[in-house]
């Protein structure tokens, strides 16, 4: 089992080979990426993320433990950035391993729903104000062409 | 004499306080957890619709009840709704 909650980049290759085992033929990988959607308050920039780490800790290494007895995972990964994690980059890292796929595709969506509602894990969105528009003098000859 | 609790504060909880941590006093037999809530939202109003929708934490346990005692020396933390991912 690998569970991380760090400031520093998470590397999806990283995650493949800590995925790695013999006779684990299902794997299965998501990796949450920082979107720029817009806000009211302007566009997404960077999420600030921030836990209570060493209960998410605890929460985490449970997860871990359910997705072994109900799915037979093999090797997990749960990783979480914390921090500043600009628009783009990966903050989450969940992966399962297992025999089979099927196992392994209803692990990983198992794990990244019970992460999102279960780790004491929060977001602040840090946003790009709107600019506002600026009204364009009117033209010394009114309205209209020439 | 009395004692301090350490109350840490999460998200929304720690942006309506502006502080991520403080220091409580109760008495050497501890007060209710439910009682350390109401005082908490009456010293800080603004962190009172947080508390509403909040779970807590005694010393890295989820609280079960507010009847929980809360004594000198505990870490009590308030946790809003959940958002990693």
């Amino acid at each position: 089992m690998s569970l991380r909650l760090t400031r520093r980049p998470l590397s999806v290759p990283a995650a493949m080979e800590a995925l790695e085992g013999p006779g684990l033929g299902g794997v299965v990988l998501f990796a949450g990426r920082v979107r720029p959607d817009a806000t009211r308050r302007g566009r997404v920039v960077a999420l600030e993320y921030e836990a209570h780490r060493t209960l998410a800790r605890v929460v985490l290494a449970e997860l871990e433990r359910k997705v072994h007895r109900r799915y037979g995972a093999e090797r997990v990964v749960l990783w979480h950035r914390l921090g500043s994690v600009p628009v783009g980059q990966v903050s989450v890292v969940v992966g399962v391993a297992t025999v089979h796929r099927t196992e392994a595709f209803a692990a990983a969506r198992f794990l990244i729903d019970q992460l999102k509602a279960r780790a004491p894990i929060w977001k602040t969105e840090r946003v790009q104000p709107a600019r506002r528009r600026q009204s364009r003098p009117p033209s010394p000859g009114g309205r209209g062409a020439g | 004499m009395p004692g301090r609790v350490t109350v840490r504060l999460f998200a929304t909880a720690r942006v309506a306080v502006g502080a991520s941590q403080l220091r409580i006093r109760v008495d050497p037999d501890g007060v209710t957890a439910k009682s350390l809530i109401d005082s908490l939202g009456k010293h800080y109003p603004k962190l009172a619709p947080a508390l509403r929708t909040s779970r807590f934490v005694l010393n890295e346990r989820y609280l079960t009840r507010l009847t929980n005692k809360v004594r000198p020396g505990d870490e009590f933390a308030v946790h809003p709704p959940y958002g990693g991912g």
